[in-house]
């Protein structure tokens, strides 16, 4: 199989887990027990009339394959429906404000964690079995049988409330005026450092064991040999030719990484109330605005199986050695 | 299948099990974890006796009361003990770890199986997993956990139906390679079925691998217990250390400082997990010797 069937075979597979999610997501409402106008109108008591009125105007009268011909179409037209909890705003219109907020957020902590990852893994691998890579296996398990949230209070507790260096809550200062950009840029960083080093260390771990494995699985390579027989030095050695391939799945993984991410950003934004798409899902939650989780939920999912495509394609175009 | 050849299947089991616990206990990880999560499960059986105060009765503490004799981990803003809080959530933790790792490792090994087994089920199962696998789960589960309502069995459920596609995915890999032995080609020729085969030759030979990842899969639902809700979706019939970082959350205690609201149920949640992640990775060494090595 050539690299054109491998990428049409990728593509077929990522769409059909899109179309999966969206009757998922048009189903999981109108399946549950109850009324579905419950659901999509939220929680209120309505009269029956108005009840009436209202599952003729959302469509809800009709039969489903009508119901799933218009929710597609509003879907296409970028209409998700209007959130409860923040009535009458749109759900699309809140994901587009909050989303550049969580943006901020991902790429220096997504910078940060790999960039320590790979130093950690190389280092880890090269001295393998050494005190080093001992405490950093350790340690790199130990951070997965932690409570996420759990080292993001923690911090909060610490730097928030007993050497209160950095805010409790919050991205801005409320109610400041800035007197420029580089003002502005000040406060925000201020406020986001903690949340910037709680999604670090989430995103650390995975990226340090990565290296190290597929590093120590790249030093048993021929080319290795030559190299230590050619009498390079050590550090040459392991920058230069064995770091260089074993960072290819690492980088790439950065991109498959997105959903972990997102799931991180909810707790992350929730315990530091940092106003992004994290946040906001919380408070769909807690609110139970239903179109609003749901919005989230898609958005988010679409995002997640493009990235995964995106990764794929990627890993086949640099690493010639992938088999399809 | 006679009487006589279940009794050497016993057997077979039984010394099977002894080697297999001669090995384990070399292992002293594993043994470190084993017993911090037998204390763990004496405390969820002896829970209502322990307790000093009922866990869901207001007004025993003073409200942000700092630990004192009296209440050793103090008071939350409704003056619940948090002590017995905590005593107390270590059965939910527990029953949800357990109950849920177990329905996902069955939903699992189910899917898994009929992938490996049958090549005609295989493409639509596996499309269905990767699909499953690629959703990002915490997500997933909070939706599903929104409509579904909070009740500790919706958890379960929640958890279950998000995570059973790593075990699909090992269980089916197994079995292709299990399939190709000779002495299921065997089995088949002297007219063995396709559930006998899957009974007693393929199944006995995933057990191991089966029993490793179950105990990883309660890392996981522990995990997502506590994450489910910490973000407000736990049931609140059944307190648990996540729910308690919730309501420290959201309830002020981190505008008191409350320390004792907020470490204690993150380190009996860590603790209790990272013992189980030990008796996980000793498994696998046992199971797998050529894995010792690393």
């Amino acid at each position: 199989m050539g690299m054109k069937e491998y990428i049409i075979k990728r593509l077929c597979f990522a769409l059909i887990a899109i179309i999966a999610v969206y009757i998922f997501n048009f189903i999981l409402p109108r399946m549950m027990p109850g009324n579905p106008i419950m659901f999509i109108m939220g929680g209120l008591k309505l009269e029956p009339e108005t009840r009436e009125m209202l599952m003729k105007r959302f469509g809800l009268d009709k039969s489903l394959w009508e119901q799933f011909l218009a929710y597609t179409w509003r879907t296409l037209h970028g209409d998700l429906g209007i959130s409860f909890s923040y009535y009458p705003r749109p759900v699309m219109e809140l994901i587009m404000t909050r989303l550049p907020w969580t943006i901020a957020l991902l790429i220096p902590s997504t910078l940060l964690a790999s960039g320590l990852g790979i130093l950690v893994g190389v280092i880890s691998a090269w001295k393998r079995g050494g005190y080093f890579d001992v405490i950093v296996s350790n340690i790199g398990l130990f951070i997965w049988s932690l409570p996420f949230f759990w080292l993001a209070l923690l911090l909060l507790l610490i730097f928030g409330y007993y050497l209160p260096i950095f805010p409790l809550r919050g991205a801005i200062t409320m109610g400041i005026k800035y007197s420029g950009l580089f003002d502005f840029i000040r406060d925000w960083l201020w406020h986001s450092t903690l949340p910037i080093i709680s999604l670090t260390i989430w995103n650390f771990a995975g990226y340090a064991l990565m290296m190290r494995n597929t590093m120590i699985d790249e030093l048993h390579q021929d080319y290795i040999i030559t190299a230590t027989a050619k009498g390079l030095s050590d550090r040459l050695i392991m920058f230069k030719h064995a770091a260089r391939n074993a960072m290819l799945p690492v980088v790439t993984s950065i991109t498959l990484n997105l959903g972990f991410v997102f799931s991180g950003s909810i707790f992350t934004e929730t315990v530091f109330s940092y106003p992004g798409v994290g946040l906001l899902t919380y408070n769909a939650i807690m609110q139970r605005d239903y179109p609003l989780a749901q919005g989230l939920f898609l958005i988010g999912a679409i995002a997640v199986i493009s990235a995964n495509f995106i990764a794929d394609i990627i890993y086949a175009i640099l690493d010639p050695r992938v088999k399809y | 299948m006679t009487v006589e050849d279940d009794i050497t299947n016993l057997q077979t089991l039984l010394n099977n099990l002894r080697t297999f616990w001669n090995r384990y206990k070399r292992n002293k990880k594993g043994i470190i974890g084993l017993i911090i999560v037998l204390i763990y499960i004496l405390i969820a059986l002896l829970s209502p006796w322990i307790v000093p105060y009922h866990p869901y009765e207001r007004n025993v503490a003073q409200p942000f009361a700092p630990p004192s004799r009296d209440h050793l981990l103090g008071g939350d803003d409704v003056g619940h003990d948090i002590f017995s809080q905590l005593i107390y959530g270590t059965r939910t933790s527990l029953f949800v770890g357990f109950v849920a790792a177990i329905s996902t490792t069955l939903i699992g090994v189910l899917i898994g199986t009929l992938a490996g087994y049958f090549k005609s089920l295989d493409p639509i199962l596996m499309t269905i997993t990767d699909i499953v696998l690629v959703l990002p789960s915490i997500p997933l589960m909070l939706v599903l956990a929104m409509y579904l309502g909070p009740s500790i069995w919706n958890i379960i459920a929640v958890i279950a139906i998000t995570n059973w596609t790593g075990v699909a995915r090992i269980v089916r890999s197994q079995i292709l390679t299990l399939k190709e032995r000779a002495y299921v080609d065997s089995a088949r020729a002297i007219g063995a079925g396709d559930a006998h085969i899957i009974i007693h030759h393929i199944f006995p030979n995933t057990l191991p691998l089966i029993l490793a990842t179950t105990i990883l899969r309660i890392v996981n639902a522990i995990l997502s217990e506590a994450g489910l809700s910490f973000l407000g979706l736990g049931d609140p019939l059944h307190i648990s250390w996540g729910m308690i970082l919730h309501y420290a959350q959201s309830c002020g205690g981190f505008s008191r400082g409350a320390w004792w609201w907020i470490v204690p149920p993150g380190f009996m949640i860590g603790l209790l997990a990272s013992s189980f992640t030990l008796i996980g990775y000793s498994l696998e060494e046992v199971f797998t010797p050529t894995l010792r090595r690393r």
